[in-house]
């Protein structure tokens, strides 16, 4: 097994009373992107930080391919000058007294490199993100996405062991953010990027990186594939935090072979078939909870097995309406395709796909 | 990839941290310049006897702190003078601020810039000016009242207390604050006022009950810091009490230092109260200001200006007059004085001559000390950008222990009256055989003016620097910059302006000043204001009136020299 390239061992870190990273650790092969999700406070930006340099842990270390940039044990703590990242901040810290170019030449003449180098490298860098020309236009006279990709044109060109960014699309519009989306991933495939991403955005998130440490409360939640995170959540928080979900209270009707049938409250003839997930001690009449993605949701085309509802809510989309459909004392939200229409207080008959919903143990009390 | 990153170098943890030593450094010179003269004045309150003379730990100086009289009344003096000119200038300077800020007002930027033209105009060539025009016997505007039939005795005189209030109004007082007023209501959020009139608020009760209720943490503050600031209050009180034998808290102590034999004791037990005074004050501006620094202030957001309508022109009408009455009616006067055979006598015969001004421009000491005023203020507008640069960096920035201290210091100074400030740096520079080599040297004086100013000066650059927010820097050193490298490429440049600013304050607070530097300087090393004090003192009236409208030329030529070179003093575009 290769070593990490990046590794992040029982980080701590608190502000007075409050503590804002609790025992974060992971790992980053060379060439990896990590994102770092989580609600605003969850100390995704802080551990961030403490990679960076910027922060110094109460407690942990972290280690660039095997050696130490910060251990507290040891007494060793590397200003972020000396660690040979590169990062780009949420407000993306352009300076306003130098020009585009000389803000992008900054990590070059720190390093002492030589002007004619500086500029050649300069304008590769510009021309690669796609502001070729711009070299002397002064740094205030940009727009949102133009600051954005100078600040990440340098946080590269001194070619960094590791890239951080923090929160680098929120202050952009929505159709600027989805392109710089695809320009990011296009750039960190093509370059091989070691990069550590942070941001609230799931669906940033789980198109960008390779791995997601979604962090709640200073702790890591769950670390894995977005594929897994979003399709087998290992707890609540993660389970609401990535894509729509509904959760349903029900009640276990029967048992067998490691499948359970549960009968939704409030609605008896309402019955909803899923695996009984490992580690979960369940029998009969146990009261639970039932997770369902909405894509998962279809209108029933006559089965038997289908749940009946009467739609209290439309929210027109575009390419789909958002449906609000009360079954029992229960509330789904199902997606209806562009071509079906549905108003409030139809009768309307749902089928939910096999293996898609996930059992939970009721929170707060045994199952 | 790797191969071209550079190694990733290991460094001890141990190694002490550049940033750390320069804070140290700092914080050492600050705390022996600033600390050390109060230390002074506090023990030296508890010692009876002259000074190179048989000293003693004594109450005398307390005692007389307590029951004498005149020191009682001159605390009082200093209370009445303060009520009075603040329940003036205050509301005024409120609405004033509102309508160079929020306002279609024409020419209001001028007007902006006329109140900092305002401010840094010494006090003292003011005073003179009004003396010209309201002084009991000739005063001009005495003689033209009693020309009149119907008033038998004349109606003014600039040695009152009414006089003297005037005098604070037409200086500083009124200027101070709508300076420090005016920012405040321009980068109050638009939004706030156009929901107010959306609501369906008129323009007086969108004012009354929104704008000012918005920034009167911004207004507390101002007013706070007035209240401190009177404690300092000198050369007008100089130089119109005497004469009716009015003294406030800043004459009493100069009259106890300068008399002959002086009383130490009293002067820094009476200077002691002062602190006691003004040390919750400190602590409550430093309260109010952390508080009132983003709550109310996003800047971003551009208004249109609200229209005053009809009110438009009788309003302009209004603050011309006004800033010609407190500022071009006492300077023109003024000049007028230096071209007088007898100062403020202008119904003799042919009463105008160029001679003062000849004997004056002529004399060697002239020269001198005009060549000792600009190495003053130069030398001071250089140490306070460093000094207040760096201070107010590491009061915003660092999380050293010590940082707190630092804030601190650099606020005492501005509770400290410039005379006391003079004898505790006197004290510290002839205790310590080293230093005592510089005494009576402008380099003393030039220190005695940094520390005076780095209150000022450390303020407006804290309020820069945490407007800039940390990523910039941080952004400096992702990129492999050291914290001095950025510091240097990044922070000094983005501050320039500021910076430029608080040099331009300090070059003209220290051609101007007297309380700070009187005590320090020698024969040698006379400053211009410092002459133009001995020449009034001399009843040399005609001469301090020339020497006053030189300081007034050095000053006020600074601060268009500045606002040639594009610094804002006040205005924006």
């Amino acid at each position: 097994m290769a070593q990490a390239f990046v590794q992040l061992d029982r980080l701590n870190k608190s502000y007075g009373p409050v503590s804002a990273v609790t025992d974060v650790s992971l790992e980053l092969a060379k060439g990896e992107s990590l994102t770092l999700l989580g609600p605003s406070g969850c100390g995704k930006t802080t551990t961030l930080r403490m990679v960076a340099g910027l922060e110094k842990p109460d407690a942990g270390a972290i280690r660039f391919d095997g050696k130490p940039v910060v251990s507290i044990a040891d007494r060793i703590n590397l200003p972020p000058e000396k660690r040979n990242i590169g990062m780009v901040f949420q407000s993306y810290a352009i300076w306003p007294h130098m020009t585009v170019a000389q803000n992008v030449a900054f990590p070059l003449r720190v390093r002492r490199v030589d002007a004619a180098t500086i500029r050649e490298r300069v304008r590769a860098a510009l021309t690669m993100i796609g502001l070729g020309g711009l070299e002397d236009r002064p740094a205030t006279r940009l727009s949102g996405g133009q600051q954005q990709r100078v600040a990440l044109a340098r946080a590269l060109i001194h070619e960094p062991a590791l890239l951080l960014l923090d929160e680098p699309l929120s202050n952009l519009d929505v159709k600027l953010r989805e392109q710089m989306r695809v320009e990011l991933k296009l750039l960190q495939a093509r370059l091989g990027l070691t990069l550590i991403y942070v941001t609230h955005d799931q669906s940033e998130a789980l198109s960008l990186s390779d791995r997601i440490a979604v962090l709640n409360r200073g702790r890591i939640e769950q670390i894995g594939t977005p594929r897994s995170l979003y399709e087998a959540p290992a707890t609540p928080f993660v389970r609401d935090f990535l894509g729509k979900s509904v959760t349903l209270p029900g009640r276990v009707k029967s048992l067998a072979a490691g499948r359970a049938a549960v009968e939704l409250v409030g609605d008896g003839n309402a019955v909803i078939e899923c695996a009984v997930p490992p580690g979960l001690d369940l029998g009969a009449d146990h009261e639970v909870e039932v997770s369902l993605r909405p894509e998962a949701i279809h209108l029933a085309n006559g089965q038997s097995s289908a749940l009946q509802g009467v739609v209290e809510a439309v929210l027109y989309q575009g390419e789909r309406s958002e449906c609000e459909v009360k079954i029992g004392a229960s509330a789904l939200c199902v997606y209806l395709p562009s071509g079906i229409s549905a108003a409030p207080g139809d009768k309307i008959a749902l089928a939910i796909e096999p293996n898609a919903a996930r059992l939970w143990a009721k929170p707060g009390g045994a199952a | 990839m790797a191969s071209t990153a550079p190694a990733l170098q290991q460094q001890p943890g141990r190694a002490i941290d550049p940033q750390y030593a320069v804070f140290l450094v700092v914080l050492g010179i600050v705390g022996l310049f600033v600390l050390y003269p109060v230390l002074v004045i506090l023990v030296d309150s508890f010692v009876v006897g002259p000074i190179g003379g048989a000293r003693d730990w004594g109450l005398d100086g307390w005692r007389a702190a307590f029951t004498d009289p005149t020191m009682l009344r001159a605390v009082q003096n200093t209370a009445k003078v303060l009520l009075a000119n603040e329940s003036i200038t205050l509301p005024s300077a409120v609405l004033l601020a509102w309508l160079l800020a929020r306002t279609d007002l024409p020419l209001r930027g001028t007007f902006e810039f006329a109140f900092w033209i305002t401010f840094f105009l010494p006090s003292l060539s003011v005073t003179l000016g009004w003396i010209v025009l309201l002084g009991p016997q000739n005063g001009l505007l005495n003689q033209i009242a009693l020309a009149l039939p119907f008033i038998g005795k004349a109606p003014f005189d600039i040695y009152s207390f009414w006089g003297i209030v005037w005098a604070h109004i037409s200086t500083s007082s009124l200027a101070i604050k709508v300076m420090l007023l005016t920012p405040l209501f321009r980068n109050l959020d638009a939004a706030f006022e156009e929901a107010a009139r959306c609501s369906g608020a008129g323009r007086w009760m969108t004012l009354t009950r929104i704008v000012i209720p918005a920034v009167a943490p911004g207004i507390l503050t101002v007013l706070v810091l007035s209240l401190i600031r009177a404690m300092q209050t000198f050369e007008i009180e100089m130089v119109l009490g005497p004469p009716f034998n009015f003294w406030v808290f800043g004459t009493k102590i100069y009259v106890l230092v300068a008399q002959v034999p002086p009383e130490f004791a009293s002067a820094t037990a009476l200077a002691v109260i002062g602190f006691v005074i003004i040390t919750p004050l400190i602590a409550l501006h430093r309260w109010l200001a952390t508080r009132t620094d983003y709550t109310s202030i996003t800047g971003r957001e551009r208004s249109q200006p609200t229209p005053l309508g009809r009110w438009r022109w009788p309003i302009f009408c209004f603050i011309a007059l006004l800033t010609l009455t407190i500022t071009v009616l006492p300077v023109t006067f003024l000049v007028a004085a230096s071209f007088m055979k007898l100062f403020g006598f202008f119904n003799i015969a042919s009463p105008w001559t160029a001679a003062h001004w000849g004997a004056v421009l002529n004399d060697d000491f002239f020269s001198h000390s005009l060549m000792n005023t600009l190495m003053l203020a130069a030398g001071t507008a250089l140490g306070a950008i460093v000094l207040c640069s760096l201070a107010a960096y590491f009061a915003v920035r660092s999380s050293y222990r010590g940082r707190n201290l630092l804030d601190f210091l650099s606020w005492l100074p501005f509770a400290i009256p410039g005379i006391l400030l003079g004898v505790g740096l006197l004290y510290v520079f002839l205790g310590n055989p080293l230093l005592k080599l510089l005494y009576g040297s402008v380099a003393l004086m030039i220190l005695a003016m940094v520390i005076a100013g780095m209150t000022l000066g450390t303020q407006i650059l804290k309020t820069t620097i945490l407007q800039l927010g940390a990523a910039l820097e941080e952004a400096a050193r992702t990129c492999g910059a050291s914290w001095w490298y950025g510091f240097r490429h990044i922070i000094v440049p983005i501050l320039m302006p500021t910076l430029v600013l608080v040099g331009v304050i300090n070059f003209i607070a220290a051609s101007r000043d007297i309380a700070s530097i009187a005590l320090l300087s020698s024969n040698t090393s006379k400053t211009l204001s410092l002459l133009q004090l001995d020449y009034m003192v001399d009843g040399r009236w005609e001469d301090a009136a020339v020497v006053s409208v030189v300081v007034m030329l050095v000053t006020t030529g600074a601060a268009f020299l500045a606002r040639l070179c594009g610094i804002r003093l006040g205005v924006r575009d």
